[in-house]
């Protein structure tokens, strides 16, 4: 028996058949087929974008997701009905390096944000909610219902949990979640070859180990996480720190049209996306192409709910009413 | 070997359609999709990673297909040499899988009696002794041993996946090769050198 043989006798023993799962890979594979789709897809890296354009300083304990299946479940019991045809889809921004945040600072979210696509999907607005707002949390899971922090939720009760607060706060129904960490978001400013933001004044935080001078600068992904962090910028606010965000995205979306035109980032970029979100279990590729499409060469308009200091707690964030709610009536 | 009918279309066809009807790549997908598994699970085991490495060289080869070379009707040696690549990020993966063979005995032999008497003793005895020439040849060699052994390329066709000459094909195979006997005792003299 010759040596080529006995190798081909080892091989035989320590081969397997495919699995039924390969499927996957071919439709994979017939998605990149067609030049539509990979528009779709770098609209919904989009989508992704904004969402971690939202993500702040604050540690969330590790959110226990397998790799495999990065969805979580809608939640149950009374929801907002769904009365028009209008779509509106929770975009969470979360860190789950929980060593990255301060230590004595347990489980808030990062940022939400609520993407809302009009029935005719003519145009999109992508509301932001800051995470310090002091509101009336519906209960969930263990967690009664109380007065709290939005950005609380998401350390006790996941995204599904936050789902709720907004549904209930709102009175909106949701019908989709997507959530992007830091670790996702740097990886798909990398992806995108760094963003070019334009600074007042130059930047030295330790805190955020960001180093930059006044002017022009193109921040790559651990730069534009430590941008979006910063914390004695500005007036040091949360709501700077949003306006930061948004300027972000802006740059990103300037910078994603770029992209477009060159197959190879593209790809790229693409496979960035799929590997740095997770979503709710009805949000498929398919649909998250479609609201991907609709967002597609449009412009997306960027608001923060309208907001006050907490008469509490001038630290906190009250949403001002009647602005917030007129606000909310035009996303149902 | 199951014989494909006659009236399938090269690859090279399907590569060329592809351009500019780019579904037409999905066959490509059904013919090999399976080949490049089994070829795959060998060296890294089955399971996600395989099936993503599979997935994976047919986006590779779908975004460089204006590149193949439509002369040859056969992208075996094509895919083979981009998932050769892939493989090649999972050097520890592969390392660790032979020597865990090294200490544990593959699956007992099913053959009849007689099959153990022939072969089927000296097969299962030497297993963890190739494993472990394996898992300390040189990368590069074992790439063209493995395509040899385990792809079924010809020395042309190792060579095309590779992007590497004929020659440098057959003095890394037969370093392996030597590499492999000695590891198995190099008893029999007749074994030459190609």
């Amino acid at each position: 028996m010759d040596d080529l043989r006995m190798l081909r006798d080892l091989g035989g023993r320590l081969e397997h058949e495919p699995p039924a799962t390969l499927a996957r890979q071919r439709e994979r594979l017939v998605r990149a087929g067609s030049r539509r789709r990979w528009f779709g897809w770098m609209a919904a890296g989009l989508v992704a974008v904004a969402t971690v354009a939202t993500v702040t300083a604050v540690a969330v304990p590790a959110l226990l997701l397998g790799d495999s299946q990065r969805t979580v479940a809608h939640p149950v019991g009374g929801r907002p009905a769904k009365v028009t045809e209008a779509m509106n889809v929770l975009l969470v921004g979360t860190d789950k390096e929980a060593n990255r945040g301060v230590p004595d600072d347990p489980g808030r979210t990062d940022l939400i944000v609520l993407l809302h696509l009009p029935a005719d999907r003519k145009r999109a607005t992508a509301v932001s909610i800051p995470r310090d707002s002091l509101v009336e949390l519906p209960t969930c899971g263990p967690a009664p219902a109380r007065t709290g922090l939005i950005g609380s939720v998401y350390g006790e009760g996941g995204l599904t949990c936050t789902l709720q607060a907004v549904e209930s706060l709102t009175d909106v129904r949701i019908d989709h979640m997507v959530e992007v960490d830091f670790a996702g978001f740097a990886r798909l400013v990398d992806a995108l070859g760094g963003i070019e933001v334009t600074l007042k004044r130059a930047v030295d935080d330790p805190r955020s180990k960001l180093t930059l001078p006044a002017g022009r600068s193109l921040l790559n992904g651990e730069q534009a996480v430590g941008y979006m962090r910063l914390r004695n910028y500005g007036d040091g606010s949360d709501v700077a720190r949003i306006r930061r965000q948004q300027i972000l995205v802006a740059a990103m979306v300037r910078k994603a049209k770029e992209v477009l035109a060159d197959p190879d980032r593209l790809r790229r970029f693409v496979s960035v996306v799929a590997e740095s979100v997770t979503t709710d279990s009805a949000l498929d590729l398919e649909r998250m192409i479609a609201i991907a499409e609709t967002l597609e060469g449009r412009d997306l308009k960027l608001v923060t709910v309208p907001w006050g200091p907490h008469p509490a707690d001038p630290n906190r964030i009250a949403w001002k009413q009647p602005d917030a709610e007129r606000l909310f009536a035009s996303l149902r | 070997m199951i014989t494909q009918p006659a009236t399938r279309d090269a690859d090279a066809a399907l590569i060329s359609a592809s351009l500019t009807e780019p579904e037409a790549f999905a066959e490509l997908f059904d013919r090999y999709s399976g080949m490049l598994y089994r070829y795959v699970s060998r060296r890294l085991g089955p399971g996600p990673t395989a099936e993503d490495l599979v997935g994976e060289t047919f986006l590779v080869a779908f975004s460089r297909r204006r590149s193949y070379d439509l002369a040859h009707p056969d992208a075996r040696p094509w895919l083979f040499g981009i998932l050769t690549k892939l493989v090649s990020r999972h050097h520890r993966t592969e390392a660790a899988r032979y020597r865990a063979l090294l200490r544990a005995p593959v699956d007992p032999d099913v053959e009849s009696p007689a099959d153990r008497v022939a072969a089927g003793v000296t097969a299962q005895a030497t297993r963890p002794r190739l494993a472990g020439a394996l898992a300390a040849l040189p990368a590069k060699d074992r790439d063209v041993l493995l395509l040899v052994a385990w792809g079924d390329l010809t020395y042309e066709e190792a060579a095309r996946a590779l992007g590497i000459p004929i020659g440098t094909v057959r003095s890394r195979l037969n370093r392996g090769r030597r590499k492999v006997r000695a590891a198995l005792g190099d008893t029999n003299p007749m074994l030459g050198e190609e």
